[in-house]
């Protein structure tokens, strides 16, 4: 087991190597130029080019991509062209909403969808069922800002029960740093409600249908004990493969549900630091996607162990 | 009194919480304000973002401010005195300036600051040309010695569109102009707290109690800027959708940039109101590639402004509200001094599409295909972009319109090459009314060749015009000289202004005294 840890934590320094190259080479071909955007309208093309040889953009690929892998290989993910800020003071001010809304946001999918997709697997074909199905379908079809701006506008606005946006660290305390959370959860959890409910129902439909369950019920076990402990249990793999993976869809998802929400998290430093070419900031975020995503999946490999004891690393 | 729901649901919460009655109290003396955009950089000098123009506005004062009617006073400077010859300008520094960290305002800070914007911005290069000496020759005096009178020194040191001439210590305008200040210290009436700064979320100001105010009513950027609040929050909403909602629940107090589709909804909230406070607000304009065909070609710019209806641009640009835009809009910002209507009809008159595809038709306009950029993620740019395809096409342009974002746009823009070779033909943007309300600043009327702004139009006409309004005596040839530019600009089609948008903004009916004239300022303000 350890060696197998082990080897897959090595595994990811050559995915990150090849992350981090993709990354790079990118963003250099892609168009766009942040000294330009610095510069403004009224800058001459004279004054451009000073700002881009002041922010080293006028350096050849190579000698750039050298700086920067060697910078990263000393733990230094670099300056903001814009903020002057370092990049790790920017992703340790953004990581807590994002993580918080992350978690809060898998937390409720799982309590919400799993109980659904075994219930709706129990009761196949019945009004349960096609209720269960239809919200799955509605979860995935409606997108995350549709549901952000219905649920800002009646929780909020009409109800004035919750805040429309921003977010409230937690040392400032449990509930208000929840009051904040609830409505961007929620939407961005819709989605992953759904996910999870449909992989659930399909993963109890296969398993109810085995003889040890026939025989269970044979023997007279109480339906919550075949359900939630035989049945749940031997279908658990592909619910926690597809958790693993939504965690990738989650990352995006912030995305837009730090947008609708004005939540200060990782995913909108991205899409501000894309508009404005701000390369240093584009690169030590997508680095660490990349590795949290790298990790989740290392994760949801280990747990398949204490569902199917018949795995082994 | 009304007493929310959520307010209630919270009363027991805030009888455990009793520490945040304090922060109730610190709310109260808290303006929070919702800014247009995210404020990424901190010097004014360096960036021209308007957010960053405006941070600049908070934390440096200025040596002189516009009034209401954009004419320049000594604001950090206590007066001037310019030799007979017009050559000389002796400046003299108010008593008690101060830096927010205690150290007094010396003239060798504020030659430092010149001389760095100087540097970066279209009229500082001006003093670039002409100074012969910018020099402090004791604490409280600065002096500038020119080759030839500029009447318009003041103006350009006070002008409050960027770059401005931001007053920075010493230490922190020696930085080169290229490479972006580290250290906010101001010189103005709010504090920046760098240590609190989150970009993306939010820049906190504080009252600078050193700050000493001029004794004069308050008037635009002149006068005395008297804080009444102890805190200004900016805070970041990158959805426009989202701020309007914020300020409607009471979450923020102020919304510089409010979504036009959601005006009405906000001007029937009892508790909000809509309003214009900069009526310079920004110029469209509709820009043209001198270097390649076929805008080269003056029959081919010509041929397109009877057709141009400014009034389809700006409904498209900020609805059908007329308290919003102004058209006819000639080549300077109407209402401001210089404005005038100088041939004015060629905009105003009768629209006339089959004279305009006659003239394009008699032109040398061959059908190529031309290139117009757009950038999708600013909106105002993006819809006169629209309309302008669209006009372009019925008169007869093969025009092929691809979709980027700013960031792109405004590196495509430095392209100078053919379309053929990723360069352009043609764009709409904005300018800021205050750039464009005289010849100095106005970037889309410079005729300089290589230098000029995006297109690189030479026009000796428009440049000889632009020196002559440097060397105006007095208003009234300034404003000649102004309606000799206009008619020259329709005769060579620089540019064609799309008309002014007015964009309003949204407070708060707790918040009184937003000072009107131009961009959001934050002294004058208070609660009810």
């Amino acid at each position: 087991m350890w060696a197998y840890i082990i080897r897959r934590i090595l595994a990811t320094i050559p995915v990150m190597a090849i992350v981090a190259l993709f990354v790079f080479s990118l963003l250099y071909l892609s168009p766009g130029d942040p000294a330009a955007v610095i510069a403004g309208d009224q800058a001459t093309p004279d004054d451009v080019e000073r700002i881009r040889a002041s922010l080293g953009l006028d350096r050849p690929y190579l000698v750039r991509f050298g700086a920067w892998t060697w910078d990263i290989l000393r733990g230094d993910l670099g300056t903001s062209i814009f903020t002057n800020l370092p990049v790790s003071t920017m992703i340790q001010q953004r990581i807590e909403p994002t993580l918080s809304l992350m978690i809060v946001t898998l937390i409720l999918a799982v309590t919400i969808a799993i109980p659904m997709g075994v219930v709706a697997a129990w009761k196949q074909g019945t009004t349960i069922d096609r209720c269960v199905m239809a919200f799955a379908v509605l979860g995935f079809s409606v997108p995350v800002f549709v549901v952000g701006y219905v649920l800002a506008y009646v929780f909020a606005l009409e109800l004035d029960w919750l805040p429309v946006q921003g977010y409230t660290p937690i040392s400032n305390g449990f509930f208000p740093w929840m009051e904040n959370l609830i409505l961007p959860a929620v939407a961005l959890g819709g989605v992953y409600i759904a996910l999870i409910a449909r992989i659930t129902r399909a993963s109890m439909l296969e398993v109810l249908s085995q003889d040890y369950v026939r025989t269970a019920r044979a023997k007279g076990a109480a339906q919550p004990s075949i359900l939630f402990v035989h049945a749940l249990k031997n279908a658990a793999v592909p619910i926690v493969t597809i958790i693993g993976i939504g965690f990738a869809g989650l990352i995006g998802g912030a995305v837009v549900t730090e947008s609708v929400f004005a939540i200060p998290g990782l995913g909108r430093l991205t899409v501000d630091a894309i508009l404005r070419r701000d390369y240093p900031v584009i690169q030590g975020v997508i680095l660490l996607f990349s590795f949290a995503y790298v990790l989740v999946n290392l994760l949801v490999d280990l747990s398949y162990t204490l569902f199917d004891p018949r795995i082994r690393y | 009194m009304l007493i929310s729901r959520r307010a209630g649901l919270g009363g027991a919460a805030a009888i455990l919480a009793a520490p945040r009655l304090g922060s109730a109290q610190l709310a109260s003396r808290t303006l929070r304000f919702l800014p247009q955009a995210n404020l990424a950089s901190l010097d004014p000098v360096w960036s021209t973002a308007t957010i960053v123009r405006n941070h600049g506005l908070m934390i440096y004062d200025l040596l002189y401010g516009l009034d209401s009617n954009y004419e320049a006073r000594p604001q950090m400077a206590a007066g001037h005195e310019i030799s007979a010859d017009g050559l000389t300008w002796n400046i003299r520094l108010r008593d008690g300036l101060k830096f927010h960290d205690g150290e007094p305002v010396r003239a060798r800070d504020c030659v430092a600051s010149i001389l760095r914007w100087s540097k970066r911005d279209v009229l500082g290069s001006r003093l670039v040309a002409l100074g012969e000496e910018v020099s402090a020759p004791d604490d409280q005096t600065i002096r500038i010695r020119l080759k030839k009178p500029w009447p318009g020194l003041a103006w350009a040191l006070g002008k409050p569109s960027a770059n401005i001439c931001a007053i920075m210590p010493e230490r922190v305008a020696q930085t080169d102009p290229f490479t972006q200040i580290n250290d906010p210290t101001g010189s103005g009436p709010f504090r920046f707290r760098r240590d609190l700064f989150r970009p993306g979320d939010v820049a906190i100001y504080e009252r600078f109690d050193g700050y000493v105010p001029r004794s004069e009513p308050t008037d635009f950027m002149t006068g005395a800027k008297q804080v009444h609040f102890d805190r200004v929050e900016w805070r970041v909403m990158p959805d426009p959708a989202t701020a309007g909602a914020a300020l409607q629940n009471n979450e923020g107090d102020w919304l510089e940039s409010p979504l036009t589709d959601l005006l009405p909804l906000l001007r029937r909230n009892r508790d909000i109101e809509v309003g214009v406070i900069n009526p310079a607000g920004n110029m469209g304009v509709l820009r043209f590639n001198f270097l390649h065909k076929p805008f080269d070609d003056l029959a081919v710019r010509r041929s397109i402004l009877s057709a141009v209806n400014q009034r389809d641009f700006m409904d498209a640009a900020i609805g059908t509200d007329r308290a919003l835009s102004v058209v006819p809009c000639g080549v300077f910002t109407p209402g401001t001094p210089l404005a005038n209507d100088a041939g004015l009809e060629v905009l105003s008159g009768r629209r006339d599409l089959d004279a305009a595809k006659a003239a394009l038709r008699a032109s040398s306009y061959d059908g190529r295909r031309i290139a117009m950029m757009s950038a999708t993620d600013m909106p105002v740019i993006q819809n006169l972009s629209e309309v302008a395809a669209d006009l372009l096409r019925r008169v007869g342009f093969n025009i092929d319109f691809p979709a980027m974002d700013w960031g792109t746009q405004i590196q495509r823009r430095t392209n100078r090459g053919p379309v053929e070779q990723g360069g352009w033909s043609v764009f709409c943007t904005t300018w800021e009314g205050l750039d464009v309300s005289v010849p100095g600043s106005h970037q889309p009327l410079r005729g300089n060749g290589a230098q000029a702004w995006s297109g690189w139009p030479t026009m000796p006409r428009l440049e000889a015009l632009r020196e002559q309004w440097f060397d105006a005596a007095d208003q009234a040839s300034a404003k000649r000289i102004a309606e000799e530019i206009q008619r020259v600009a329709w005769e060579e089609v620089p540019f064609i202004p799309l008309g002014l948008v007015r964009p309003p903004q949204a407070w708060r009916r707790s918040i009184t005294g937003i000072v009107r004239g131009g961009p959001a300022l934050f002294w004058g303000v208070r609660r009810a």
